[in-house]
């Protein structure tokens, strides 16, 4: 099975990335320890917005061909997509507890946008979760997923401007990790990260994508079982059925 | 706390809620397939 | 040609009727903005009594209430076609779905605007705010927010106004979306109030166009798909 074999280079690569991130790259000069926390929080972050990517684009083309695989696909984007914000604002947090002294500050953009991020995302999930036809459900999910995935831009241009004037920490900024002179080491660490977590994510996505499936065909099952139950309890009694 | 603890709570929480996830998956995928597998109602289209 | 001039029809055909059943529909559209102007009397208990803070804090507490009211407002739009079935009525009929939507989310602006409009003499009473020298700055800034909370109200409304838990999914769906919106609208009539000092008020007022446009498009872009549900 070429997935799991995925699933074990994936899980490799994370070690080795772990292992190089805690023990292998030095602290930083500024932040100590705390820095190597970016490894996995930023990484998570990348991989967050490029799994409601997924969903936004599968749940678009569901709308055009509507093909149920590609509802399967978009649900797959966000639920791993949800868990990768819920670590990105996890590693936030936990990065600026030591360094800005404080687990969340209003004026870091990217946390901000994440959090709401999060919100969408957990609404879509419960959006789906509360319809029971599936036709209807990848309708409205595709549609609540792409709004959603529009009013991203707009949400990171807005925080961003409402910063404006109050200049950011500058030395706690976690945006210094992917400034182009930061040392090497670090951004190789990063890029590690990085591979490898894209790695997990594609191993999970196929994952969840083939548990969608199989549960789309239970479900389909029991609603065809459903209606041949029903259509086996009419027939019997003699009564004409009407036409249409 | 010191830094390594938070350090500790940032990487314990993100690479083991992967694991755990990708656990619960293999499982919930198991059990699907199996029951999916019980069905015999030869005319649901594959 | 035709097509838009029939489109235009429905559209103000349907605002109308908006319109008209909000204006009989027995005081329930009073009743959303009486709600509205006690959340403003409940904010002046949570944070008060120091009135500098709340003067300060007043421009979020217009835009929270507008935006409570609002829910109630998008939802009770759409709960006379979810109740009569209209909705799968519509969807039969052969029109163009931009243009049910436009109908729609032009009523929803009506309404959201006629609430913000009272709400501002409200919060100016309650937090000894000067809307009057700013009044222009201000209406620009509550027509934007009303059509764009209109704007995605009217989609998330018609999704979820036939659910299970509808009460809860359209607060849950909207409020994250409407962030920005509501980030912009503050920002703007903080800045119209204190006679725009850093020249933001042109920037916010711009982002607050950008997103209704934003929101208009995919908004009326996938009404249809939630019409043919």
């Amino acid at each position: 099975m070429k997935t799991r074999i995925l699933g074990f280079v994936a899980l490799a690569a994370v070690i080795g990335a772990a292992v190089n991130g805690l023990f292998v790259v030095p602290a930083d000069l500024n932040q100590g320890d705390a820095q190597r926390i970016m490894y996995v929080h930023v990484a998570s972050a990348w991989l967050a917005y490029a799994s409601f990517g997924v969903t936004a684009l599968a749940g678009l083309a569901y709308l055009i061909r509507r093909d149920m695989r590609l509802d399967a696909l978009a649900l797959a984007g966000a639920e791993v997509g949800v868990m990768f914000t819920a670590f990105a604002i996890w590693g936030g947090m936990m990065w600026g507890r030591p360094v800005w002294g404080v687990y969340w500050q209003w004026e870091d953009p990217r946390l901000t946008t994440t959090a709401l991020l999060l919100a969408l995302y957990v609404g879509y999930l419960l959006l789906r979760r509360l319809t029971d036809d599936p036709a209807r459900r990848a309708a409205r999910a595709a549609v609540v997923g792409l709004i959603a995935a529009v009013d991203i831009p707009i949400v990171h241009f807005s925080v961003i401007w409402w910063r404006g004037l109050h200049q950011g920490p500058t030395i706690g900024d976690p945006s210094k990790i992917l400034n182009p002179s930061a040392p090497l080491q670090f951004v190789l660490a990063l890029l590690a990260m990085l591979a490898a977590f894209t790695l997990v994510w594609v191993y999970l996505l196929i994952r969840r994508y083939q548990l969608a499936r199989v549960e789309w065909q239970l479900e389909e099952d029991a609603r065809r079982g459903r209606v041949a139950a029903a259509r086996q309890v009419a027939v019997p009694s003699g009564v004409e059925e009407p036409a249409g | 706390m010191t830094d390594a603890g938070f350090v500790i709570a940032a990487y314990g929480v993100i690479l083991g809620g992967i694991a755990l996830y990708a656990a619960l998956l293999a499982r919930r995928l198991g059990s699907a397939r199996d029951e999916s597998g019980r069905t015999d109602d030869s005319d649901s289209p594959r | 040609m035709n097509d838009l001039r029939r489109g235009l029809s429905v559209a103000t055909a349907i605002a109308r009727k908006d319109a008209l059943s909000e204006l009989r529909g027995r005081q329930a559209a009073g009743s959303t903005i009486f709600f509205a102007a006690i959340v403003l009397l409940l904010f002046g208990f949570a944070l008060g009594p120091d009135s500098r803070r709340l003067a300060e804090a007043a421009p979020g507490l217009l835009w929270l209430a507008i935006v409570f009211g609002g829910l109630l407002t998008m939802a009770r739009l759409h709960q006379l076609e979810a109740d009569d079935g209209a909705f799968e009525q519509l969807a039969l009929y052969p029109v163009d779905r931009r243009a049910i939507y436009a109908g729609k989310a032009l009523a929803g602006a009506a309404a959201m605007l006629v609430l913000g409009g009272l709400l501002l003499p409200v919060v100016a009473i309650l937090y000894a705010i000067p809307v009057g020298a700013a009044w222009l700055p201000l209406l620009a800034a509550v027509v934007l927010g009303a059509i764009g909370f209109a704007a995605i109200g009217t989609a998330y409304a018609g999704l979820t106004v036939r659910m299970r838990a509808r009460e809860v999914m359209l607060p849950l769906l909207m409020l994250p979306i409407v962030a920005p919106l509501l980030l912009a609208a503050v920002k703007a009539t903080v800045a119209a109030l204190g006679g725009d000092p850093l020249g933001e008020l042109g920037s916010w007022l711009q982002l607050l166009v950008a997103f209704d446009v934003i929101m208009l498009v995919v908004g009326a872009g996938t009404y249809g798909f939630l019409l043919e549900d």
